[in-house]
C-alpha cells in the first residue's frame, strides 16, 4: 500500500471536530495509541486501517482514508475494542458514526454496496438469499465477474439453490420496517432537538444516522427471523 | 485604633499577572469600593511578590491603614506569607484577611459573562470589608508540645523516617505485620543497581530495633485518635503473635517439634527475630509451650490495646498491588500467570521456592511475558487512571534476571509507553536492551491459558500495525499501585484528606510535599503515590526533617478563634452540645477550656439565650458580610467548611466551571450556624443557601442532618431552597455538579416566585 505524507492540505479540521462533536468523538483525542482494541479485535487484519490506526486519523483529520476505508465496513460490532480500551474510546460506536458520513459523502466502496444489497434482499424476501445476494452485488461490483467460475461450481453442486426462499407473509415484514423507519424518524427528531438545544450542529448530519440505523434495525430483524 | 475611631481598610487586589486580572475587571471593582470611604484600594500584578508586599507593609507602617482585605488567591496557600508580614508591620495577623478569587472565581467561571464576574467579585470583597470592619485582634494560643512521634508503617520509607527522627526525638514505629521492611524486604534485586534489596535493608532494620529511642511495635494497628494536634492520645492495638519478643532466643526448638507448622519465623532475616504462630493452623496441643525453654510462648494472648501520647504522626503506610481479576480477558488467577510483587517475593528473602525462579510445576520458564499497565492509565472506572510509575523500570529489571538465569530463555515487555525518566534509568533501557530482552509496543488484549500449561498472549505490534500471537511459559502482570487497605481508616482518624485516587493529599503538590493540610501529620513513601526506593527514601528524609522542625518549636499555636461567652444562664445546654468536652458548668456559669476547644462552633446555636459566640465569627459580623456579598446582586450563598473549602480550591486548579451566582462564605464549620444568619441571608436577597461540609469528624457530621432538619423549619418563611451536603476534599468533581445543579435550581425557583410576585402564577408546592 502506498503511503502518503500526511500534509495540511490532507487534514481536515472540520471534519475532525465534526467526529469529535459527537457523543463517541469525545474521548478521542484521549487515546494513547496502545493497541489493545486493534489486538481484540477478531477483523482487523483485515482492515485497511485498524481501529488503533483510525483513532490516530480521525485525530488528524485524514478525512478522505477514514471514510474511503473498509475499516468501518468491516467492523462486525463485537465490542470488544469498546470494552477494552483503557481510555474508554468507542472505536465501535465511532465505526457506526463514521457510516452515515461516509454515504452522505458519497463514499460508497465495496463494502458499502455489500452492506446496500443484503439490507434490500432482507427487506424484500424476509430472508437471505445467496444467489440473489451475490448476483445483485455482482452487478454493483464488475471485479466479481472472475468468481463466475467459482460460482457455477458451486451451483453445480447445489450450493447455491436458484430459488428463492421467501417469507410467507411478507406484509408483516413491510409492517415492521415502516414501523421501524416510523420509529427512527421519531429517535431522529427528538435526538435533533436535543442536539439542537446544545449545539447548532451541521443540517446535513441529521438526514444520516437515519440511513445507518435502518440498516442496523434490518440486520436486527434478519436475525430475529431466524 | 481607638474604639470610636472608623477603621480604615486598604484593599489589594492582585491581577496574578492574567490569572485573575484577564477576568475580572479589577479597575472597575476598585473604582465602585472607593465609595465607601473607608476604604482605600490598590491593584498590583502580583501581590505576593516583594514589591507587592511591600506596598501593603508601608501603608500598615505609615499608618495609612489599619486593617487589609486582600482579593488574591486561595488563602490556602498565601495567607501565613500576608499574615507573617502584616505582624513584622507591626498590624495583627488576624486584622489581614484574603477573599479568594482565583480559585473559587476567576479560574471558574468561563461559562459566564464578565458582568456576572465581576458583581461577584466586588460582592465578595465588600463582605470580606464589611466583616474586617468590625474584626477583633487576637493573640494565638499556644500549648505545648509533646516530643514523641508515631511512624505509622515499617516499609523502607517509615524506617527512614524513624531511624531519621531517632537522632534527637523518641519515635514509636508501628507495623501491621508480624514484621519490619514492608514490600522492600520482599523485593529481589533493586533497580538500576540490581543491588540485593535485603543486602541494603537488613542493616537498616536492625538498627531500628537497637535504637534506643525507637520503640517498635509489630502486628499493630492505630484503633484510635484523641486530642489535637501536637497533643495526640492514641490507641494501638496489637493482634496477638503468641510468642513473646523480649524473651524468644530464635533457637526453632518450638518449630522442630510442632506437627502442624503452625510455629514459624517468618523469613531468615526477618526483624523481629522471633517465632511466631499462625493460629488457623496451630491444634493447641501446647508442645511448643512445654520446650521453649525461655517460655516465651502463650497460646492464650489475647489482642491487646495500649494508648501512647504523641505530638506528630508520620503516615508511610505504603501501597498494595490492585487484584488484577477485575480484567476478565487477563485470565488472572490462572496458573502461571502471576502478579510482579509475586515475582520478586519468589527471588526474595520471602522466597517460599528457594529463589527459584519457577513455574507452577516446579520448573523453570522459558519463555516469560511481561504485561505493563494492568490496571493503570485505565480510564474507564475499572481500574485506576494514575501510572503506577515503578513498573517500566522494575519489569525491565525482572527481564534481566530471567535472561542472568538463564542465558537462552526468552523475555518479553509488553509496553505502551516505556517511561524511563530519571536519573540512570534510560541506560537501564538501554542495557535490558543490549541483554536481548524484546519488547513490543502495545497493550495485550487477551491471555489465553492453553490446556498443556502455556499461555497464549495476542496483542497488536502498534510499531507495524500487525497482530501477533505468542505462547510464554510464564506471565507477569504489572499491576496498578494503589494505596494500601486501611489508608482512608487512617487519614479520617487524623482529620487528613486523600486525593480522587485515594492516595494522601499533599499540603502544596510542589512545595509542601510531606505535609498533610493537618500541621501535626506528615506523609512518607507511597501512601503519598508510587514511588520506587530512592524517592521513598528521600521522602522518609523530608518527612522526618518536617517533623523535627515542627516539633522544635516546642509550642503548637492554637488559632484563637474561640468561643466567647457573654451571657449565661447556667443552662448547661452548649456543655451538653460540645463533642470535645471543651465547656463545663463552674459555679454556674459555662466556662471553656480554649486547648480543649476545637473552634467547631457547635455551642453557638446550642445557646438558648444567644449569649454564645465565636470571636470573629460573631452573627454580627457574618451578618455584615452576607450583606456585602449581596448588595451587588443576588447570588447563591454557600456556607463551606475549611475541608470542603480546599475541594472547592482543588476544582479550580482543575478549571471545574461552575456558576458565578455560587458564592463562598468560610466558616470554621457549617454547626455555627443558626436560623439567625440564613434568615438574614435569604433576607439580604440570597436565591439559595447551601451548606457544604468536608470534615470527616464523626462528632460533627453525626449532627449534620439534625441541624439541617432545623434550619430548613427555622428558615421555612422565606420558601427558598437550603441544601446540606458532605464533600470531602476530594470529590471536587461532585462539588461542582452539586453547585451547577443547585444554582440553577434556586435560580428558577426565584424566577417562579418573581412571577408569583406579579400575581401570574399562584400555585407552587413546598415540601
Amino acid at each position: 500500500m502506498k503511503k502518503e505524507p500526511i500534509l495540511p492540505e490532507s487534514r481536515d479540521t472540520t471534519f475532525r471536530d465534526q467526529v469529535l462533536k459527537t457523543h463517541v468523538g469525545e474521548k478521542i483525542p484521549t487515546c494513547i495509541q496502545c493497541g489493545i482494541c486493534a489486538g481484540s479485535c477478531p477483523v482487523s487484519h483485515e482492515m485497511d486501517y485498524s481501529p488503533r490506526e483510525l483513532v490516530r486519523m480521525v485525530q488528524l483529520g485524514l478525512k478522505k482514508e477514514v471514510l474511503s476505508s473498509n475499516t468501518i465496513w468491516i467492523c462486525t460490532t463485537c465490542f470488544s475494542c469498546s470494552v477494552r480500551c483503557p481510555r474508554g474510546i468507542h472505536p465501535t460506536e465511532l465505526m457506526e458514526t463514521l457510516k452515515p458520513i461516509a454515504i452522505a459523502e458519497g463514499i460508497i466502496n465495496k463494502n458499502a454496496k455489500f452492506d446496500n444489497v443484503f439490507s434490500s434482499v432482507i427487506k424484500n424476501n424476509g430472508r437471505a438469499s445467496e444467489f440473489l445476494l451475490i448476483s445483485r452485488y455482482s452487478m454493483t461490483e464488475p471485479r466479481m465477474i472472475k468468481q463466475l467460475p467459482f460460482g457455477l461450481e458451486m451451483m453445480a453442486k447445489g450450493k447455491l439453490p436458484l430459488s428463492i426462499d421467501r417469507m410467507e407473509n411478507t406484509r408483516e415484514l413491510e409492517a415492521i420496517f415502516k414501523l421501524g423507519e416510523k420509529g427512527e424518524s421519531k429517535i431522529e427528531n427528538k435526538e435533533i432537538k436535543e442536539k439542537d438545544r446544545e449545539k447548532d450542529s451541521d443540517k446535513e448530519k441529521e438526514k444520516e444516522p437515519q440511513e445507518t440505523k435502518m440498516q442496523e434495525n434490518e440486520n436486527e430483524k434478519v436475525e430475529a427471523k431466524k | 485604633m481607638t474604639e470610636n475611631e472608623s477603621p480604615r481598610i486598604g484593599v489589594y487586589l492582585c491581577r496574578c499577572g492574567g490569572n485573575i486580572g484577564d477576568v475580572v475587571d479589577l479597575q472597575a471593582v476598585a473604582d465602585k469600593l472607593k465609595e465607601d470611604k473607608n476604604i482605600t484600594v490598590n491593584i498590583q500584578d502580583y501581590l505576593c511578590s516583594s514589591a507587592g508586599q511591600d506596598k501593603i507593609k508601608n501603608d500598615i507602617e505609615k499608618g495609612k491603614i489599619d486593617r487589609v482585605v486582600i482579593g488574591s488567591c486561595s488563602p490556602k496557600l498565601h495567607l501565613e506569607t500576608f499574615r507573617g508580614m502584616a505582624k513584622t508591620a507591626g498590624l495583627n495577623p488576624n486584622l489581614l484577611e484574603i477573599t479568594n478569587i482565583r480559585e473559587q472565581a476567576s479560574w471558574v467561571h468561563d461559562r459566564d459573562s464578565k458582568e456576572s464576574v465581576n458583581s461577584k467579585v466586588l460582592g465578595l470583597i465588600k463582605g470580606a470589608a464589611a466583616r474586617m470592619g468590625s474584626i477583633e485582634p487576637l493573640t494565638p494560643l499556644t500549648k505545648e508540645l509533646v516530643d514523641r512521634t508515631l511512624v505509622v508503617g515499617a516499609g523502607i520509607a517509615g524506617i527512614t523516617t524513624a531511624l531519621e527522627l531517632a537522632d534527637s526525638h523518641e519515635v514509636i514505629l508501628i507495623e501491621k505485620l508480624p514484621y519490619l521492611g514492608g514490600h522492600m524486604i520482599g523485593l529481589s534485586k533493586t533497580f538500576p543497581t540490581l543491588d540485593c534489596s535485603q543486602c541494603i535493608l537488613t542493616p537498616k532494620m536492625v538498627a531500628v530495633h537497637n535504637n534506643p529511642r525507637i520503640t517498635m511495635f509489630t502486628q499493630t494497628e492505630v484503633a484510635d485518635v484523641q486530642g489535637s494536634p501536637g497533643d495526640y492520645s492514641i490507641t494501638l492495638k496489637h493482634s496477638p503473635r503468641y510468642v513473646d519478643i523480649k524473651k524468644c532466643i530464635n533457637c526453632g526448638a518450638c518449630a522442630r517439634k510442632c506437627t502442624a507448622g503452625a510455629i514459624f519465623l517468618p523469613f531468615a532475616q526477618a526483624v523481629p527475630q522471633a517465632y511466631m504462630i499462625d493460629m488457623s493452623k496451630c491444634k493447641n496441643c501446647g508442645v511448643c509451650v512445654k520446650v521453649c525453654p525461655r517460655d516465651a510462648i502463650n497460646l492464650e494472648a489475647k489482642e491487646e490495646t495500649s494508648t501512647i501520647s504523641v505530638g506528630a504522626v508520620a503516615i508511610a503506610t505504603g501501597f498494595e498491588p490492585i487484584d488484577p481479576s477485575f480484567i476478565e480477558e487477563y485470565n488472572y488467577p490462572s496458573p502461571n500467570i502471576l502478579t510482579a510483587i509475586d515475582f520478586e517475593e519468589m527471588l526474595s528473602a520471602k522466597s517460599k521456592t528457594g529463589m527459584r525462579l519457577q513455574k507452577a510445576d516446579g520448573t523453570f520458564p522459558n519463555r516469560v511475558a511481561f504485561v505493563l499497565c494492568a490496571g493503570s492509565r485505565d480510564f474507564t472506572g475499572k481500574g485506576r487512571k494514575h501510572c503506577s510509575k515503578v513498573c517500566c523500570i522494575y519489569s525491565q529489571k525482572q527481564a534481566q534476571l530471567v535472561k542472568k538465569m538463564k542465558e537462552d530463555a526468552e523475555a518479553w515487555i509488553f509496553y505502551i509507553d516505556m517511561r524511563s525518566a530519571g536519573r540512570r534509568f534510560e541506560e537501564f533501557y538501554h542495557h535490558t536492551q543490549e541483554k536481548g530482552v524484546n519488547y513490543v509496543r502495545g497493550k495485550v488484549a487477551e491471555i489465553i491459558p492453553k490446556t498443556d500449561g502455556t499461555l497464549m498472549i495476542q496483542y497488536e505490534d502498534t510499531n507495524l500495525g500487525r497482530k501477533g500471537r505468542e505462547i510464554f511459559d510464564m506471565v507477569v502482570l504489572c499491576p496498578a499501585l494503589i494505596p494500601s487497605k486501611g489508608t482512608k481508616e487512617i487519614a479520617d482518624k487524623l482529620g487528613v484528606s486523600l486525593g480522587d485516587d485515594g492516595f494522601i493529599e499533599e499540603k502544596h503538590v510542589k512545595l509542601e510535599p510531606v505535609n498533610t493540610l493537618n500541621q501535626s501529620v506528615f506523609a512518607a513513601g507511597c501512601v503519598l503515590g508510587p514511588k520506587d526506593i530512592h524517592d521513598s527514601v528521600t521522602e522518609g528524609i523530608s518527612a522526618a526533617h518536617k517533623v523535627s522542625q515542627f516539633l522544635g518549636k516546642g509550642m503548637i499555636l492554637i488559632p484563637p478563634e474561640k468561643p466567647q461567652i457573654f451571657e449565661c444562664n447556667g443552662c448547661g445546654e452548649c456543655v451538653k452540645a460540645c463533642p470535645y468536652n471543651a465547656l463545663a458548668l463552674d459555679g454556674g456559669k459555662a466556662v471553656l477550656s480554649p486547648l480543649a476547644c476545637t473552634g467547631c462552633g457547635i455551642c453557638v446555636p446550642a445557646c438558648p439565650i444567644k449569649g454564645i459566640e465565636i470571636r470573629n465569627f460573631t452573627r454580627g459580623q457574618l451578618k455584615a458580610q452576607l450583606q456585602g456579598i449581596l448588595s451587588e446582586a443576588p447570588g447563591v450563598l454557600v456556607f463551606i467548611d475549611p475541608y470542603a473549602y480546599a475541594a472547592a480550591d482543588i476544582a479550580g486548579v482543575n478549571r471545574k466551571q461552575y456558576s458565578s451566582l455560587i458564592r463562598f462564605v468560610s466558616v470554621p464549620s457549617i454547626h455555627i450556624l443558626d436560623a439567625d444568619v440564613v434568615n438574614a441571608a435569604f433576607e439580604y436577597g440570597a436565591t439559595g443557601v447551601m451548606l457544604i461540609e468536608g470534615t470527616t469528624d464523626e462528632k460533627l457530621t453525626s449532627r449534620s442532618d439534625d441541624l439541617y432538619k432545623k434550619l430548613k423549619k427555622d428558615t421555612r418563611k422565606h420558601k427558598k431552597p437550603l441544601r446540606y451536603s458532605h464533600i470531602e476534599t476530594a470529590q471536587y468533581e461532585k462539588l461542582t455538579d452539586l453547585l451547577n445543579v443547585f444554582a440553577s435550581q434556586a435560580g428558577a425557583k426565584a424566577e417562579k416566585r418573581g412571577r408569583k410576585e406579579k400575581g401570574e402564577k399562584p400555585e407552587e408546592q413546598e415540601d
